[in-house]
């Protein structure tokens, strides 16, 4: 086994998991320029509600893995929507600044708080869909499931990507992305295209929940640290571009693991989030990021 | 108005109002402080401790208390953090006054708040948390009297275990430390490797983690180059099962001997067939070899009904069900709740108490806090998702005394 392949093959994995998270950062900052700091929180419920499904928590099994993943979807839909409502609309209506802030973290935290009365405050295992042992690839081990969560982030952006440019739907939503007051000038209902972001959003979420789930173990506090990381590799990566949180998550994913291994593990954060100052400092957008000038 | 009152009713209603009085004062309750994180990562531990002193205190309450009084718990949760810990400690102390303090799980958070205990002379039975310091903070002669005890195996005494296993028994010469950055991790590789070092043995490598970290790779990547036989771990159930299951990922299979959280139904249930093995040292097992303990897992599981008839962390719940013996029996032998007096008689204990995790005969005294010595505890292992013993002679042999 080569280390270096198997630092680099982690990283990957490790990014990806990031970078789906980050993904749905994305979709709502594109159409109305607020970002639901719940992530992590929509993250977690997505593999609780997945877990309840599948597992035998909530007095189940009833379904299989992949028959569960429509359902997860669906409820992180509704999710999403139920913040969009709460929490982001009021603030886009009073035209506040900073409102959104506040009470996407203040619903996240009740997400929460409501997760660990549904489900206690441990840490579970998520019963893995494939196999556990590891397969061996370019000289270094990697677990089927990891090579899932990798596979199904990329399928999840193209389908994203088709449906915005394929659908007329999809044209809603990017005409809302570049310019939301001409868009609704031309007739675009621009207030459910931002609750159909915030849907596609914590849908993301969710489904990175269940993927990731089998890998991280799942509990209420799953998402914080990882809703985190995701931030930053939304802010390395650039909120406005698609490939960037690929590339963001990515580095962060190998800069960790490599620091942790060639330099010491007790700094193994510190490489991205100097990334992350260094990015802030040159190129405030993100690697991959449009720059946007604010007309004031 | 006139009201008349027959002749015979006067003293009946004077006795009745006697006998009322009495039996309020009967009936007022010792109020006793049990602390503890019932929710975040160490509320496993947490809770198992809580329904252990429970199960003690209703035990005791339905053999008609302690001086012909109930025992009332005041629960409150410290959330493992030390600000919360502080808050809980003062409120106990001065809103509920309370005549002692069980529980405590985290070290950081009894350093924090076990001074407002002394400096109210209210004894404390720690019966969790395992740092060493905890026992030393009021030490003469700058404190008269310790008000702090503990029911739970330090960490001087585990860390020695837990090199005595690796390097004396199974002859390894090369071993890695992977511990937590917490308090409780970090205080940890120091005992480890001050152990270490006094068998002339250096790690080959000292690799941190961070709770809630789910990639161990680099970690278990600098172990293995290092050419470590086996890892010593410092961490709590979650992040250890991590460290388990990314060995799995590696295909490098070594010994896991570590403190006694390898017992955590939290990590043995997430590293699954990869937890097989994993060594621990242990102050009570889940099996019922002594008429005592029987009775205790059969209570314990007809009370709380955990999942498959395992108790989530049963090392938690023996130690605090015999801290609330022990400070029932020392408030016995005082004959008053007055905090001096029972920590007087904690310190020289006539009666021995029969326990869960051993028979504590005079377990204190006025310069030694600590029930648990090193004979005490047995290694296990974890086998098939419970925890069994390691060594067949421990199994044959599993009760020793102080």
């Amino acid at each position: 086994m080569d280390i270096l392949m198997q630092l680099l093959m982690s990283g990957i994995a490790l990014g990806m998991i990031y970078a789906v998270i980050a993904f749905g950062y994305q979709s709502t900052f594109a159409t109305s320029g607020t970002l639901n700091f719940g992530q992590g929180e929509a993250l977690m419920l997505g593999a609780m509600v997945g877990l309840s499904i599948n597992g035998d928590v909530l007095g189940g099994p009833y379904t299989n893995y992949w028959l569960m993943i429509p359902l997860v979807l669906l409820f992180g839909a509704l999710q999403g929507v139920v913040v969009e409502f709460i929490a982001v609309r009021p603030a886009i209506k009073s035209k506040s600044e900073f409102g959104w802030i506040m009470s996407t973290i203040a619903l996240g935290i009740i997400f929460r708080n409501v997760a660990e009365n549904i489900w206690g405050r441990d840490d579970m295992p998520f019963p893995s869909p494939l196999p556990t042992a590891p397969i061996h690839i370019l000289d270094a081990n990697v677990l089927p499931m990891e090579l899932m969560v990798v596979v199904g982030a990329l399928l999840m952006m193209l389908l994203v990507e088709l449906f915005n440019r394929r659908s007329i739907y999809g044209k809603a939503v990017v005409a809302t992305s570049s310019d939301r007051d001409a868009a609704g000038l031309m007739g675009i209902n621009t207030g459910l295209v931002i609750t159909f972001s915030y849907a596609l959003s914590s849908m993301s979420a969710a489904f990175a929940g269940v993927l990731i789930a089998p890998i991280t173990l799942t509990g209420a506090s799953m998402g914080a640290v990882l809703g985190l990381k995701a931030f930053a590799v939304a802010i390395i990566g650039g909120l406005t571009s698609g490939l960037g949180v690929i590339v963001g998550g990515i580095l962060l994913g190998i800069a960790e693991t490599t620091t942790g291994f060639y330099l010491s593990t007790g700094y193994k954060d510190v490489p991205g989030l100097v990334l992350l100052l260094l990015v802030l400092a040159i190129k405030p957008s993100g690697l991959f990021g449009k720059t946007t000038i604010k007309k004031v | 108005m006139h009201f008349a009152i027959p002749k015979w009713a006067a003293p009946v209603l004077g006795v009745s109002l006697v006998t009322l009085a009495l039996g309020a004062m009967a009936a007022e309750p010792i109020k006793v402080g049990l602390s503890g994180p019932f929710t975040g990562g160490s509320s496993p531990m947490g809770l198992s401790m809580r329904d252990g002193v429970r199960l003690a205190t209703d035990e005791i309450n339905k053999a008609g208390g302690v001086l012909g009084r109930k025992i009332q718990l005041i629960e409150r949760d410290d959330e493992a953090k030390n600000e919360r810990g502080v808050q809980v400690a003062q409120e106990l102390i001065n809103r509920e006054k309370v005549v002692a303090d069980v529980g405590f799980i985290n070290t950081g958070v009894a350093l924090a708040a076990q001074r407002f205990y002394e400096e109210a002379k209210i004894p404390v039975i720690n019966n969790v948390a395992t740092g060493s310091l905890i026992t030393k903070q009021f030490l003469p002669p700058d404190y008269k009297d310790n008000y702090i005890f503990r029911t739970s195996a330090n960490d001087g005494i585990q860390s020695h275990m837990i090199v005595e296993e690796a390097i004396t028994k199974r002859h390894f010469k090369k071993v890695a430390i992977l511990a937590d950055s917490t308090n409780y991790g970090q205080l940890g590789r120091e005992d480890l490797e001050k152990a270490l070092a006094a068998k002339g043995i250096k790690p080959v490598a000292v690799e941190k983690f961070n709770i809630k970290d789910t990639d161990m790779t680099a970690q278990l990547l600098r172990a293995k180059e290092a050419g470590a036989q086996a890892i010593l771990t410092y961490g709590i159930g979650p992040e250890l099962a991590q460290i388990a299951n990314g060995m799995a990922k590696l295909g490098w299979k070594v010994p896991m001997i570590g403190s006694w959280t390898l017992s955590m139904a939290n990590f043995i249930d997430n590293a699954g067939a990869n937890s097989n093995g994993a060594r621990m040292p242990q102050t009570f097992i889940q099996e019922p070899n002594t008429p005592k303990r029987k009775a205790f897992i059969d209570a314990y599981l007809k009370a709380y009904h955990p999942a498959n008839g395992r108790i989530p962390s049963p090392v938690s719940a023996a130690q605090g069900y015999d801290s609330m013996y022990l400070l029932a029996a020392a408030i016995k032998q005082a004959g008053s709740t007055n905090g001096p007096a029972i920590r007087a008689a904690l310190e020289n204990l006539k009666q021995p108490v029969d326990g869960v995790v051993t028979n504590y005969n005079k377990p204190y005294s006025h310069d030694n806090h600590e029930a648990i010595t090193a004979n005490i505890p047995v290694m296990g292992e974890v086998k098939d998702g419970h925890v069994v013993y390691a060594y067949e002679e421990d199994r044959k042999n599993p009760f020793h005394t102080k």
